[in-house]
């Protein structure tokens, strides 16, 4: 999960996002690179003693900063698309999770066998216990089986909201009348943790996602336990 | 243990302060890559030349190249390598799922013969 002062991405949980940190670093580095040119460009221009007044007509460094950052933009793009299209891949999902926003929490619905509903709030600050997280720990998680596709139904009840998981490299608006769809599969068991992404109102900061990730066998077990506490 | 790693991590170099050389795979090896191709491009046009600025620039153009020359060497490297780990994932789980199962393929067909 995410660590104070946190500048980079989070590790990768979903195959998905795990080739999206491999395009963030292909890109990352091609930037580095035209930065580094750039400012020594810079340094150069400034500190030679050539000068001509009267220079016109260059068109052979025209025609190279012309085309050169076209062939990097290309660079850039092919690999781009590629995990766009990825991303929108339809993969067969297991299991369909309805996802509402609320002002200012979330519910999740579990219907695809029975009606199995919660909502889901964040835990105070001053009822946290040792182990929980401040600001992310939820009263109930959105369980998912492990190494599953798991299709994400997203809408709002009142306002705009966002569910964003950053490690599962998940993000989607919540729009009142709308239902937005997403896919992922998350690849190893844990608990990982998002926040509402969209401006929502005074209590935007304090509504998080918890998901948590278990192999199928307890996965049952647990809807078992929620539909009977519920 | 965790609490080590956690450290180390938060410690990770950042150049120009955005890109982290320890943690991103290849960059480590790419930029020492690019300063050592660099150093020999630089160092050996003044010693043919002995101009001091053209070397430099000479100097630049070989990091450049060979930083990018390395970085995608390596990276290309590591995406076939990630092919076949999944590959090999995805065959051990299936045959977790099928052995025993008809659908083993690794099931040698019993010959049918008189009982």
């Amino acid at each position: 999960m995410a660590y104070p002062l946190q500048l980079g991405l989070q590790d990768a949980t979903s195959p998905v996002m795990e080739e999206l940190i491999q395009f963030h670093d292909h890109t990352l580095m091609i930037a580095l690179l035209v930065s580094t040119m750039v400012f020594y460009t810079i340094l150069t221009s400034v500190t030679t003693k050539l000068t001509n007044k009267n220079m016109l007509d260059s068109q052979g460094i025209e025609t190279i900063w012309t085309i050169a950052p076209a062939l990097i933009l290309i660079l850039i793009a092919m690999p781009s698309l590629r995990v766009l299209y990825m991303m929108d891949e339809v993969n067969n999902p297991h299991l369909t999770v309805k996802t509402i926003g609320h002002q200012w929490y979330w519910s999740y619905e579990y219907t695809d066998y029975k009606n199995l509903e919660f909502d889901s709030y964040m835990i105070p600050t001053q009822d946290l216990i040792p182990r929980q997280f401040r600001l992310f720990d939820t009263d109930h998680r959105m369980v998912v089986p492990t190494d599953s596709p798991v299709r994400m139904l997203i809408t709002a009840d009142d306002v705009i909201h966002s569910t964003a998981v950053p490690t599962l490299g998940v993000k989607m608006d919540a729009i009142p009348g709308r239902l937005n769809q997403t896919t992922f599969v998350v690849s190893h068991p844990g608990v990982f943790y998002g926040q509402c992404s969209e401006i929502c109102g005074a209590n935007h900061s304090f509504m998080p996602i918890t998901v948590e990730a278990i192999p199928l066998i307890h996965f049952e077990d647990w809807s078992t336990s929620m539909l009977a506490k519920i | 243990m965790a609490g080590e790693e956690e450290e180390r991590k938060k410690k990770g170099f950042k150049l120009l302060g955005i890109l982290d050389v320890q943690n991103t795979p290849c960059a480590r090896e790419a930029l020492l890559h690019g300063a050592g191709g660099s150093a020999v491009a630089g160092l050996l046009h003044f010693l043919v030349t002995s101009r001091v600025k053209r070397s430099f620039d000479v100097g630049f153009a070989g990091f450049m190249l060979t930083t990018l020359g390395s970085w995608f060497y390596c990276r290309l490297k590591n995406a076939k390598l990630r092919v076949q780990q999944r590959m090999v994932q995805e065959g051990i789980k299936n045959k977790i799922l099928y052995e025993g199962t008809p659908l083993d393929p690794t099931n040698k067909p019993r010959p049918s013969g008189p009982s």
